[in-house]
Protein backbone atom coordinates (compact mmCIF):
# COMPACT_ATOMS: atom_id res chain seq x y z
CA UNK A 1 0.00 0.00 0.00
CA UNK A 2 0.66 3.45 -0.86
CA UNK A 3 0.49 6.46 1.31
CA UNK A 4 1.10 9.94 0.52
CA UNK A 5 2.54 12.58 2.29
CA UNK A 6 2.99 16.40 1.78
CA UNK A 7 6.78 17.55 2.71
CA UNK A 8 7.81 20.83 2.02
CA UNK A 9 11.02 22.40 2.18
CA UNK A 10 12.16 25.77 3.83
CA UNK A 11 14.36 28.53 4.29
CA UNK A 12 16.73 31.22 2.63
CA UNK A 13 17.55 31.87 -1.11
CA UNK A 14 20.22 29.98 -2.31
CA UNK A 15 20.45 27.55 0.63
CA UNK A 16 20.10 24.40 -2.19
CA UNK A 17 16.75 23.21 -1.53
CA UNK A 18 16.08 22.67 -5.16
CA UNK A 19 19.60 21.15 -5.05
CA UNK A 20 18.45 18.90 -2.27
CA UNK A 21 15.11 18.48 -4.03
CA UNK A 22 16.87 17.51 -7.30
CA UNK A 23 19.53 15.21 -5.64
CA UNK A 24 17.26 13.18 -3.36
CA UNK A 25 14.62 12.64 -6.84
CA UNK A 26 16.57 12.50 -9.71
CA UNK A 27 20.07 12.05 -8.07
CA UNK A 28 21.43 14.96 -10.22
CA UNK A 29 23.95 17.87 -9.26
CA UNK A 30 24.70 21.31 -11.39
CA UNK A 31 25.96 24.24 -10.31
CA UNK A 32 23.89 26.36 -11.99
CA UNK A 33 21.46 28.63 -9.80
CA UNK A 34 18.30 29.46 -11.08
CA UNK A 35 16.04 31.01 -8.33
CA UNK A 36 12.69 29.56 -7.61
CA UNK A 37 9.90 31.21 -8.37
CA UNK A 38 6.88 30.69 -6.40
CA UNK A 39 6.39 26.86 -5.82
CA UNK A 40 7.90 23.94 -7.72
CA UNK A 41 6.25 20.02 -6.94
CA UNK A 42 8.00 16.71 -7.15
CA UNK A 43 7.34 13.39 -6.65
CA UNK A 44 9.35 10.47 -5.20
CA UNK A 45 8.25 7.22 -3.76
CA UNK A 46 10.52 5.55 -1.07
CA UNK A 47 10.08 2.02 -0.06
CA UNK A 48 10.25 1.80 3.62
CA UNK A 49 10.13 -1.86 5.73
CA UNK A 50 7.18 -3.61 6.52
CA UNK A 51 6.67 -3.73 2.67
CA UNK A 52 4.54 -0.36 2.79
CA UNK A 53 5.75 2.49 0.62
CA UNK A 54 5.25 6.33 0.76
CA UNK A 55 4.65 8.58 -1.92
CA UNK A 56 6.58 12.33 -1.25
CA UNK A 57 5.15 14.77 -2.30
CA UNK A 58 8.36 17.46 -2.27
CA UNK A 59 6.54 21.33 -2.50
CA UNK A 60 9.89 23.34 -3.05
CA UNK A 61 9.12 27.00 -1.79
CA UNK A 62 10.92 29.86 -3.27
CA UNK A 63 13.64 30.99 -0.44
CA UNK A 64 12.28 33.80 2.12
CA UNK A 65 15.00 35.61 4.37
CA UNK A 66 11.95 35.59 7.18
CA UNK A 67 9.84 32.32 7.25
CA UNK A 68 6.75 34.61 8.30
CA UNK A 69 6.71 36.12 4.80
CA UNK A 70 5.99 32.42 3.36
CA UNK A 71 2.49 31.95 1.71
CA UNK A 72 0.59 30.61 4.79
CA UNK A 73 -1.63 28.59 1.67
CA UNK A 74 1.68 26.90 0.68
CA UNK A 75 2.42 25.33 4.53
CA UNK A 76 -1.40 24.07 5.17
CA UNK A 77 -1.91 20.39 5.15
CA UNK A 78 1.88 19.71 5.61
CA UNK A 79 3.69 16.58 7.15
CA UNK A 80 6.62 16.81 7.63
CA UNK A 81 8.89 20.32 7.13
CA UNK A 82 13.09 20.01 5.87
CA UNK A 83 14.10 23.09 7.34
CA UNK A 84 17.73 24.22 5.32
CA UNK A 85 20.41 26.61 5.37
CA UNK A 86 23.58 27.06 4.33
CA UNK A 87 26.17 26.12 6.70
CA UNK A 88 29.02 28.26 5.09
CA UNK A 89 26.70 31.51 5.23
CA UNK A 90 26.00 32.51 8.42
CA UNK A 91 23.42 34.71 7.53
CA UNK A 92 21.34 31.73 6.75
CA UNK A 93 21.41 30.94 10.12
CA UNK A 94 21.51 33.73 12.66
CA UNK A 95 17.70 33.29 12.94
CA UNK A 96 17.34 29.80 13.13
CA UNK A 97 15.76 29.54 16.70
CA UNK A 98 13.09 32.33 15.82
CA UNK A 99 12.69 30.63 13.03
CA UNK A 100 11.98 26.86 14.41
CA UNK A 101 9.96 28.86 16.94
CA UNK A 102 7.61 30.30 14.71
CA UNK A 103 6.82 26.74 13.09
CA UNK A 104 6.66 25.13 16.89
CA UNK A 105 3.83 27.74 17.29
CA UNK A 106 2.00 27.22 14.41
CA UNK A 107 2.40 23.85 12.96
CA UNK A 108 3.30 22.29 17.02
CA UNK A 109 2.41 18.38 15.21
CA UNK A 110 4.15 18.66 12.43
CA UNK A 111 7.58 17.01 12.26
CA UNK A 112 10.50 19.10 11.34
CA UNK A 113 14.00 18.43 10.26
CA UNK A 114 16.82 20.95 10.23
CA UNK A 115 19.75 20.79 7.70
CA UNK A 116 22.81 22.18 7.32
CA UNK A 117 23.43 22.20 3.44
CA UNK A 118 26.86 22.61 1.57
CA UNK A 119 28.72 20.29 4.15
CA UNK A 120 31.53 20.19 1.31
CA UNK A 121 32.23 23.78 1.71
CA UNK A 122 33.17 23.41 5.69
CA UNK A 123 35.56 21.96 7.59
CA UNK A 124 35.56 20.36 11.61
CA UNK A 125 37.08 24.06 12.49
CA UNK A 126 34.14 25.73 11.18
CA UNK A 127 31.55 23.62 12.62
CA UNK A 128 33.14 24.08 16.18
CA UNK A 129 33.24 27.94 16.06
CA UNK A 130 29.55 27.67 15.06
CA UNK A 131 29.09 24.63 17.65
CA UNK A 132 26.67 26.58 19.67
CA UNK A 133 23.75 26.47 16.99
CA UNK A 134 24.82 23.49 15.00
CA UNK A 135 25.14 21.16 18.05
CA UNK A 136 21.21 22.48 19.50
CA UNK A 137 19.54 22.74 16.78
CA UNK A 138 20.69 21.15 13.98
CA UNK A 139 19.43 17.27 12.95
CA UNK A 140 21.17 16.46 9.26
CA UNK A 141 24.17 18.27 7.68
CA UNK A 142 24.08 17.08 4.08
CA UNK A 143 25.84 18.02 0.59
CA UNK A 144 23.59 17.71 -1.90
CA UNK A 145 26.50 18.28 -4.43
CA UNK A 146 28.13 14.51 -2.95
CA UNK A 147 24.82 13.32 -2.17
CA UNK A 148 26.40 12.51 1.31
CA UNK A 149 23.45 12.09 3.72
CA UNK A 150 20.58 13.13 1.79
CA UNK A 151 18.72 10.13 1.17
CA UNK A 152 18.98 9.39 4.68
CA UNK A 153 17.40 12.75 5.55
CA UNK A 154 13.81 12.19 3.73
CA UNK A 155 14.00 8.13 4.35
CA UNK A 156 14.31 9.54 8.19
CA UNK A 157 11.28 11.96 7.73
CA UNK A 158 9.58 9.29 5.38
CA UNK A 159 9.25 6.85 8.58
CA UNK A 160 8.21 9.34 10.94
CA UNK A 161 5.41 10.25 9.07
CA UNK A 162 3.77 6.95 9.03
CA UNK B 1 103.46 4.29 -71.84
CA UNK B 2 104.14 5.44 -68.57
CA UNK B 3 102.00 3.89 -65.25
CA UNK B 4 99.42 5.76 -65.15
CA UNK B 5 98.21 5.38 -68.89
CA UNK B 6 98.39 1.41 -67.96
CA UNK B 7 96.07 2.07 -64.84
CA UNK B 8 93.84 3.75 -66.88
CA UNK B 9 93.52 1.49 -70.06
CA UNK B 10 92.99 -1.33 -67.64
CA UNK B 11 89.91 0.98 -65.18
CA UNK B 12 88.12 1.03 -68.85
CA UNK B 13 88.27 -2.63 -69.17
CA UNK B 14 87.20 -3.70 -66.07
CA UNK B 15 84.79 -0.73 -65.35
CA UNK B 16 82.62 -0.88 -68.81
CA UNK B 17 79.84 -2.51 -67.60
CA UNK B 18 79.18 -0.78 -64.32
CA UNK B 19 79.22 2.69 -66.08
CA UNK B 20 76.73 1.41 -68.58
CA UNK B 21 74.54 0.57 -65.59
CA UNK B 22 75.10 4.14 -64.06
CA UNK B 23 74.11 5.80 -66.94
CA UNK B 24 70.63 3.55 -67.44
CA UNK B 25 70.04 4.49 -63.52
CA UNK B 26 70.83 8.45 -64.76
CA UNK B 27 68.10 7.86 -67.19
CA UNK B 28 65.82 6.52 -64.79
CA UNK B 29 65.85 9.55 -62.18
CA UNK B 30 65.44 12.25 -65.21
CA UNK B 31 62.08 10.44 -66.45
CA UNK B 32 60.90 9.78 -62.58
CA UNK B 33 61.63 13.61 -61.38
CA UNK B 34 59.96 15.02 -64.82
CA UNK B 35 57.26 12.53 -63.78
CA UNK B 36 57.29 14.08 -60.03
CA UNK B 37 57.45 17.33 -61.33
CA UNK B 38 55.12 18.02 -63.90
CA UNK B 39 51.79 18.12 -62.78
CA UNK B 40 50.10 16.70 -65.75
CA UNK B 41 52.01 13.91 -65.68
CA UNK B 42 51.14 13.06 -62.17
CA UNK B 43 48.04 13.10 -61.97
CA UNK B 44 47.52 10.60 -65.20
CA UNK B 45 48.90 8.45 -62.34
CA UNK B 46 47.40 9.69 -59.36
CA UNK B 47 44.59 10.60 -59.43
CA UNK B 48 42.84 7.50 -60.64
CA UNK B 49 43.81 5.85 -57.06
CA UNK B 50 43.00 9.10 -55.31
CA UNK B 51 39.54 8.74 -56.78
CA UNK B 52 38.84 4.69 -55.58
CA UNK B 53 39.76 6.05 -52.59
CA UNK B 54 37.40 8.56 -51.99
CA UNK B 55 34.79 6.37 -53.41
CA UNK B 56 35.14 4.62 -50.95
CA UNK B 57 35.62 6.70 -48.14
CA UNK B 58 31.96 7.96 -49.35
CA UNK B 59 30.60 4.86 -49.34
CA UNK B 60 32.40 4.11 -45.74
CA UNK B 61 31.05 7.48 -44.24
CA UNK B 62 27.56 6.18 -42.61
CA UNK B 63 29.89 3.74 -40.47
CA UNK B 64 32.65 6.03 -39.85
CA UNK B 65 31.97 8.88 -38.88
CA UNK B 66 27.58 8.46 -39.03
CA UNK B 67 27.67 7.96 -34.71
CA UNK B 68 30.09 10.41 -33.95
CA UNK B 69 28.37 13.36 -35.86
CA UNK B 70 25.01 12.35 -34.45
CA UNK B 71 26.42 11.95 -31.26
CA UNK B 72 27.96 15.76 -31.78
CA UNK B 73 24.56 16.87 -33.19
CA UNK B 74 22.46 15.43 -30.10
CA UNK B 75 25.35 17.37 -27.43
CA UNK B 76 25.06 20.47 -29.35
CA UNK B 77 21.56 20.45 -30.06
CA UNK B 78 21.11 19.30 -25.92
CA UNK B 79 23.92 22.43 -25.30
CA UNK B 80 21.77 25.20 -27.37
CA UNK B 81 18.47 23.78 -27.00
CA UNK B 82 16.56 28.20 -27.11
CA UNK B 83 18.81 28.11 -30.28
CA UNK B 84 17.52 25.41 -32.03
CA UNK B 85 13.92 27.21 -30.60
CA UNK B 86 14.26 29.94 -32.09
CA UNK B 87 15.82 28.45 -35.55
CA UNK B 88 12.69 26.22 -35.70
CA UNK B 89 9.81 28.51 -33.77
CA UNK B 90 9.28 30.25 -37.78
CA UNK B 91 9.21 26.76 -39.15
CA UNK B 92 6.88 24.70 -37.33
CA UNK B 93 4.75 28.11 -36.69
CA UNK B 94 4.38 28.53 -40.14
CA UNK B 95 3.32 24.39 -40.15
CA UNK B 96 0.91 24.92 -37.28
CA UNK B 97 -0.47 28.42 -38.85
CA UNK B 98 -1.23 25.62 -42.32
CA UNK B 99 -2.98 23.33 -40.02
CA UNK B 100 -5.11 25.51 -38.06
CA UNK B 101 -6.36 27.32 -41.19
CA UNK B 102 -7.32 23.55 -42.63
CA UNK B 103 -8.95 22.87 -39.69
CA UNK B 104 -10.88 26.19 -39.50
CA UNK B 105 -11.71 25.87 -43.37
CA UNK B 106 -12.97 21.91 -42.79
CA UNK B 107 -15.19 23.42 -39.70
CA UNK B 108 -16.67 26.61 -41.34
CA UNK B 109 -17.70 23.78 -43.87
CA UNK B 110 -19.28 21.54 -41.13
CA UNK B 111 -21.19 24.76 -39.40
CA UNK B 112 -22.08 26.05 -43.14
CA UNK B 113 -23.84 22.85 -43.97
CA UNK B 114 -25.30 22.55 -40.27
CA UNK B 115 -26.47 25.95 -41.22
CA UNK B 116 -28.30 25.08 -44.59
CA UNK B 117 -30.33 22.93 -42.81
CA UNK B 118 -31.78 25.60 -41.07
CA UNK B 119 -35.51 24.70 -41.32
CA UNK B 120 -34.58 20.91 -40.50
CA UNK B 121 -36.24 19.23 -37.08
CA UNK B 122 -32.60 19.53 -35.34
CA UNK B 123 -32.27 22.94 -36.82
CA UNK B 124 -35.88 24.40 -35.48
CA UNK B 125 -34.60 22.66 -32.63
CA UNK B 126 -31.54 24.19 -31.80
CA UNK B 127 -33.24 27.37 -32.55
CA UNK B 128 -35.22 26.84 -29.51
CA UNK B 129 -32.32 25.64 -27.24
CA UNK B 130 -30.17 28.99 -27.97
CA UNK B 131 -33.20 31.06 -27.04
CA UNK B 132 -34.42 29.29 -23.90
CA UNK B 133 -30.68 28.80 -22.79
CA UNK B 134 -29.11 32.32 -23.94
CA UNK B 135 -26.38 30.45 -25.61
CA UNK B 136 -25.88 31.59 -28.99
CA UNK B 137 -26.97 28.97 -31.69
CA UNK B 138 -23.74 28.97 -33.49
CA UNK B 139 -21.94 28.35 -30.28
CA UNK B 140 -24.47 25.76 -29.96
CA UNK B 141 -23.51 24.27 -33.47
CA UNK B 142 -19.87 24.60 -33.08
CA UNK B 143 -20.61 22.33 -29.66
CA UNK B 144 -22.14 19.65 -31.49
CA UNK B 145 -18.59 19.50 -33.93
CA UNK B 146 -16.60 19.41 -31.00
CA UNK B 147 -17.88 17.79 -27.84
CA UNK B 148 -16.74 18.17 -24.61
CA UNK B 149 -15.35 14.85 -22.98
CA UNK B 150 -14.35 14.09 -19.76
CA UNK B 151 -10.65 12.85 -19.89
CA UNK B 152 -9.41 12.39 -16.13
CA UNK B 153 -11.31 13.36 -12.56
CA UNK B 154 -9.35 13.97 -9.21
CA UNK B 155 -10.57 14.57 -6.04
CA UNK B 156 -7.57 16.65 -4.05
CA UNK B 157 -7.93 17.65 -0.22
CA UNK B 158 -8.28 21.37 0.30
CA UNK B 159 -4.70 22.95 1.86
CA UNK B 160 -2.45 19.68 1.48
CA UNK B 161 -3.32 19.04 -2.15
CA UNK B 162 -2.65 15.29 -1.70
CA UNK B 163 -5.06 13.42 -3.88
CA UNK B 164 -7.77 11.17 -2.48
CA UNK B 165 -9.19 9.23 -5.45
CA UNK B 166 -8.48 9.68 -8.85
CA UNK B 167 -9.48 7.77 -12.19
CA UNK B 168 -9.08 8.49 -15.92
CA UNK B 169 -9.84 6.59 -19.31
CA UNK B 170 -5.90 7.77 -20.48
CA UNK B 171 -3.57 8.39 -18.39
CA UNK B 172 -3.18 12.17 -18.54
CA UNK B 173 -0.44 12.79 -16.27
CA UNK B 174 0.85 12.14 -12.87
CA UNK B 175 -2.09 12.88 -10.93
CA UNK B 176 -0.12 13.99 -7.61
CA UNK B 177 2.21 16.10 -9.60
CA UNK B 178 -1.13 17.63 -11.33
CA UNK B 179 -2.65 17.82 -8.08
CA UNK B 180 0.02 19.57 -5.93
CA UNK B 181 0.50 22.23 -8.62
CA UNK B 182 -3.18 22.53 -8.75
CA UNK B 183 -3.59 23.29 -5.01
CA UNK B 184 -0.48 25.76 -5.31
CA UNK B 185 -1.73 27.63 -8.23
CA UNK B 186 -5.20 28.22 -6.34
CA UNK B 187 -3.45 29.03 -2.90
CA UNK B 188 -1.39 31.75 -4.69
CA UNK B 189 -4.84 33.27 -7.10
CA UNK B 190 -7.18 32.91 -3.96
CA UNK B 191 -4.24 34.80 -1.68
CA UNK B 192 -3.57 37.32 -4.50
CA UNK B 193 -7.12 38.51 -4.90
CA UNK B 194 -7.85 38.32 -0.48
CA UNK B 195 -11.60 38.02 -0.88
CA UNK B 196 -13.11 35.38 1.16
CA UNK B 197 -14.84 32.74 -0.24
CA UNK B 198 -14.11 32.96 -3.38
CA UNK B 199 -12.48 30.16 -5.58
CA UNK B 200 -10.73 29.35 -8.61
CA UNK B 201 -12.96 27.57 -10.68
CA UNK B 202 -11.26 26.78 -14.17
CA UNK B 203 -7.98 26.56 -15.43
CA UNK B 204 -6.91 26.14 -19.43
CA UNK B 205 -4.35 24.28 -20.08
CA UNK B 206 -3.08 23.62 -23.57
CA UNK B 207 -6.10 21.95 -25.48
CA UNK B 208 -7.31 20.73 -21.66
CA UNK B 209 -9.77 22.83 -20.00
CA UNK B 210 -9.77 22.22 -15.82
CA UNK B 211 -13.33 22.64 -14.16
CA UNK B 212 -12.51 23.00 -10.31
CA UNK B 213 -15.34 22.49 -7.97
CA UNK B 214 -15.31 23.32 -4.51
CA UNK B 215 -16.42 21.90 -1.32
CA UNK B 216 -15.45 22.30 2.50
CA UNK B 217 -13.13 20.03 2.91
CA UNK B 218 -12.07 18.77 -0.41
CA UNK B 219 -12.07 19.80 -4.53
CA UNK B 220 -12.66 18.29 -7.63
CA UNK B 221 -10.79 19.10 -10.75
CA UNK B 222 -11.89 17.54 -13.72
CA UNK B 223 -9.87 17.69 -16.90
CA UNK B 224 -11.88 18.20 -20.42
CA UNK B 225 -11.28 18.09 -23.67
CA UNK B 226 -13.18 19.74 -26.64
CA UNK B 227 -15.56 22.68 -26.21
CA UNK B 228 -16.39 23.44 -22.55
CA UNK B 229 -18.71 25.76 -22.65
CA UNK B 230 -21.56 27.36 -20.34
CA UNK B 231 -24.30 24.67 -20.78
CA UNK B 232 -21.40 21.79 -20.27
CA UNK B 233 -20.29 23.79 -17.26
CA UNK B 234 -24.06 24.12 -15.65
CA UNK B 235 -24.01 20.28 -16.20
CA UNK B 236 -21.25 19.32 -15.06
CA UNK B 237 -21.73 21.23 -11.87
CA UNK B 238 -25.19 19.56 -11.20
CA UNK B 239 -23.70 16.21 -12.10
CA UNK B 240 -20.59 16.44 -9.79
CA UNK B 241 -23.21 18.13 -6.89
CA UNK B 242 -25.60 15.24 -7.39
CA UNK B 243 -22.56 12.59 -7.99
CA UNK B 244 -20.54 13.88 -4.01
CA UNK B 245 -24.33 14.19 -2.19
CA UNK B 246 -25.60 10.92 -3.58
CA UNK B 247 -22.55 9.03 -2.88
CA UNK B 248 -21.34 10.66 0.41
CA UNK B 249 -18.16 11.50 -1.13
CA UNK B 250 -17.37 14.03 2.07
CA UNK B 251 -17.31 10.37 4.42
CA UNK B 252 -15.35 7.99 1.68
CA UNK B 253 -11.95 10.88 2.18
CA UNK B 254 -9.87 8.42 3.71
CA UNK B 255 -11.32 5.76 1.70
CA UNK B 256 -8.93 5.88 -1.56
CA UNK B 257 -10.40 2.55 -2.83
CA UNK B 258 -13.77 2.92 -2.64
CA UNK B 259 -13.49 6.56 -4.00
CA UNK B 260 -11.77 5.75 -6.82
CA UNK B 261 -14.32 3.20 -7.85
CA UNK B 262 -16.83 5.44 -7.39
CA UNK B 263 -15.62 8.13 -9.41
CA UNK B 264 -14.64 5.09 -11.97
CA UNK B 265 -18.45 4.05 -12.39
CA UNK B 266 -19.34 7.98 -12.74
CA UNK B 267 -17.53 8.27 -15.40
CA UNK B 268 -17.85 5.25 -17.34
CA UNK B 269 -21.82 6.17 -17.05
CA UNK B 270 -20.66 9.11 -18.61
CA UNK B 271 -23.81 11.15 -17.67
CA UNK B 272 -22.63 14.65 -19.00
Amino acid sequence: MTISKKIVLIGHFGVGKTSLIRRFVENTFTEDYKVTIGVHISKKTIEIPENESVSLIIWDLEGQDDIKKTRPSYLLGTNGFIYVFDLSRPATFENLESELSFLKENYPKVPTKVVGNKMDLVNKVYLSQHNDVFNTNVDYFVSAKTGSRVESLFAKLARELI
Amino acid sequence: MNQDEKLSIIKDILLTDEREFTSSIEKKIKILESLINEKRQLSTKVDPIIDDKLKEFIKEIPNTLGPTITKALKKEIANSQDAVVEALFPIIGKMIKRYVQHEMKLLSERVNNQVNKTFSFKGIFRKAKSKASGVNESDLIIQEQTNAKIEQLIIIEKGSGLVLAEFSKNKMADEDMVAGMLTAIKSFVEDAFKKENQNLQYIEYDHYHIHLQNFSSFYMAVVISGAYNVIFKDKLEDEILEFTSKQKVATLLKNKKLLTKKLEDFLKNDNI
